[in-house]
């Protein structure tokens, strides 16, 4: 009984050492570089150098203006169909997003200018910067376009003053009838009398 | 209401001669208006919420029986035309204020009979002015209403009994003047539920003493105070109290005692109900006491003259269509004696096709039962039955404008030979009511 006691304490105690992984390496010590950590094989530096190439980029960003002027002919229409409807509240809202809209734009115009300069500069950084620029504009052009697709719903949440619209029907005389009628001027022809004088 | 429906049956039949007025329907030749529909799109505006409106009218055509003689009947063509002006403080959207609306109109009907026998008898031509005017002041709980209305009749004479030939001598035509004047206060507290009026009238009429066959006679002033008190118990619907107490003075008390004509003092008390029964039918359901309480001489007696009904009945079956239909048992005062019992029944139908024409046609029957004694011996117990019938149909070119023809008759059965007659007109008409 003690035997077998003692063998499965030690297939157990076995079993957990060799479970167990490696030591873990020692925190480097502060200011020392990553780069001198002995063993060292993962970059966890932020890649600055852009995947696209110049022409990549000039393409990809001419597809994110074209994008840009879809959203806003789509803010545009919906804004005439407010104005159409006669919804005040509705068309604040669009034209809100429009306006937020067309600002986003003509950012995106400004950098993509200074990306086509740089472009011709050969400044990598500045390429870089302006085209994610141009993407997180993009970005927020398409957002305000959901925004502006969305003030359809404003209006439903918006009760308004209280309206009540009586439909009498036509038949219904205009005047009271319940009055009693004017006096008339009785001018009857009397019946032929042979008067007495 | 319909335009053309308000056109042919507004005030303005006045001088047309013998109209029973039926709710809101004209029944009889609905003749020349003598004023404007009420429309606010015509009219001219001479001032700030001052609308003037003005028209005329022109009939001619053929009249059977220009003297109402039962045999050797005269006819003629006739013609008539009514200019008119009228000023309102209507303005083109509608009354320029609730609390306070005028209307004053005048006109004048000239007719001309075409025969030499009616001209050398001296009754081819008759002018026949009217005016009127109206104010109202006041707002939802209490309200003043003043009113005028002046109507002089000219009518060519029974040839029955002066006349020879079918003609009566000359000067001795029907002239008749009528003035009523009220004054009424509205009161109707709270919701408007209760509404209170009470009105005063006076009524002059005077017949112009011009021959030994004038009604001189029988010229009277008859004043009425009339309270009512309806109850809505639908927005259209009310049952009603009505208490009405007239004063009728003979003027020349000599003459009308002499013709066996007496003073007396009606009295009214009816109830009923007046309103909307249906969205298309319209009612004036009245059942009351009366008593003429004549002075002197016979006065109302009895269950069926101590009663007064009236039952009428307006239904719309369409828009462009109204039907009128109803029953009145009364009394009315008399010229040949106190009084004559009367049972009346009548119908109307108004039809507008296809925009542009419309048409109308009504009929009444009267029973009239005089009573008492009479000033001429010869028409005592006298009992007639007058039948009318008027048809008009009109094709409106503008609103404001419109072409036609009408037809009248007026038939009186009498037990009476002497005074029964047939008469019968018709007429090419022409109408601007701008």
């Amino acid at each position: 009984m003690v035997k077998t006691k003692l063998l499965l304490a030690t297939i157990f105690m076995g079993g957990t050492v060799f479970a167990q992984g490696p030591a873990p390496e020692a925190p480097p010590a502060p200011g020392s570089p990553p780069g001198n950590q002995a063993g060292s094989s993962v970059d966890l530096s932020v890649k600055q150098r852009p995947t696209l190439t110049p022409a990549d980029m000039v393409n990809q960003s001419k597809e994110y203006f074209t994008g840009m002027g879809g959203v806003v002919k789509r803010i545009q229409t919906l804004q005439d169909q407010a104005k159409r409807e006669k919804d005040i509240i509705r068309l604040n809202c669009v034209t809100d997003k429009l306006v937020q809209a067309r600002v986003n734009v003509n950012i995106a115009e400004q950098s993509m200018a200074t990306m086509q300069e740089s472009i011709a500069r050969n400044d990598e950084g500045e390429q870089t910067h302006e085209f994610t620029r141009l993407t997180i504009v993009n970005q927020k052009v398409t957002v305000l376009g959901a925004e502006a697709e969305n003030c359809i719903g404003e209006d439903l949440s918006f009760v308004g003053a209280t309206r009540v619209d009586v439909e009498v029907d036509p038949n219904i005389p205009q005047y009271d009838p319940t009055q009693p009628g004017s006096p008339f001027i009785d001018i009857t022809r009397p019946p032929s009398a042979s008067p007495i004088d | 209401m319909n335009r053309r429906f308000a056109l042919l049956i507004g005030l303005g039949a006045l001088l047309a001669g013998r109209i029973a007025y039926a709710q809101e329907a004209t029944i009889g030749y609905a003749g020349l208006p003598s004023k404007s529909t009420g429309e606010s799109n015509t009219g001219i505006q001479i001032a700030d919420g001052v609308l003037l409106h003005a028209g005329f009218g022109v009939e001619a055509g053929y009249d059977t029986n220009v003297f109402y003689s039962p045999t050797n009947t005269i006819g003629s063509s006739i013609f008539r035309f009514m200019p008119y002006a009228e000023l309102t403080n209507a303005t083109r959207t509608g009354p320029v204020s609730r609390e306070l609306s005028f209307d004053v109109h005048a006109g004048v009907q000239y007719r001309h009979y075409g025969n030499s026998v009616v001209s050398n008898a001296g009754y081819a031509d008759a002018w026949n002015p009217n005016a009127g005017l109206s104010l109202s002041l006041g707002g939802a709980q209490f309200g003043l209403g003043i009113a005028d209305v002046f109507a002089r009749v000219e009518e060519a004479p029974y040839a029955n009994n002066v006349g020879t030939g079918g003609v009566p001598p000359t000067g001795v035509g029907i002239e008749r003047n009528n003035n009523q004047a009220s004054i009424e206060g509205r009161w109707s507290p709270g919701g408007g539920r209760l509404t209170t009026i009470l009105r005063f009238t006076n009524m002059v009429n005077i017949y112009d003493q011009n021959s030994l066959q004038s009604y001189a006679f029988a010229n009277a002033m008859t004043n009425t105070l009339m309270l009512d008190v309806a109850w809505k118990w639908l927005p259209k619907t009310a049952i009603f109290l009505n208490v009405s107490q007239s004063f009728v003075d003979y003027l020349n008390d000599a003459a009308a005692t002499m013709n066996q004509l007496a003073s007396s003092y009606p009295l009214y008390v009816t109830t009923g109900l007046r309103g909307l029964l249906t969205e298309k039918t319209a009612a004036v359901l009245t059942l009351g006491y009366v008593n003429a309480f004549y002075s002197d001489g016979t006065s109302t007696s009895g269950f069926l003259g101590s009663t007064y009904l009236d039952l009428a009945f307006t239904v719309r079956p369409t828009q462009l269509s109204r039907v009128a239909v109803g029953y009145r048992h009364d009394f009315i005062n008399a010229v040949i004696s106190n009084f004559a019992y009367e049972e009346t029944v009548y119908a109307s139908y108004v039809q507008q096709i296809a925009g542009r024409l419309a048409l109308d046609l009504s009929g009444r029957y009267a029973y009239l039962s005089y009573q008492g004694e009479t000033g001429d011996p010869t028409q005592q117990g006298r009992v007639d039955n007058y039948f009318q019938i008027g048809a008009t149909l009109d094709y409106f070119l503008r609103n404001w404008a419109y072409l036609g023809v009408g037809y009248s008759l007026l038939d009186n059965r009498s037990n009476k030979p002497n005074d029964e007659y047939l008469k019968q007109q018709v007429f090419a008409r022409l109408g601007v009511t701008y």
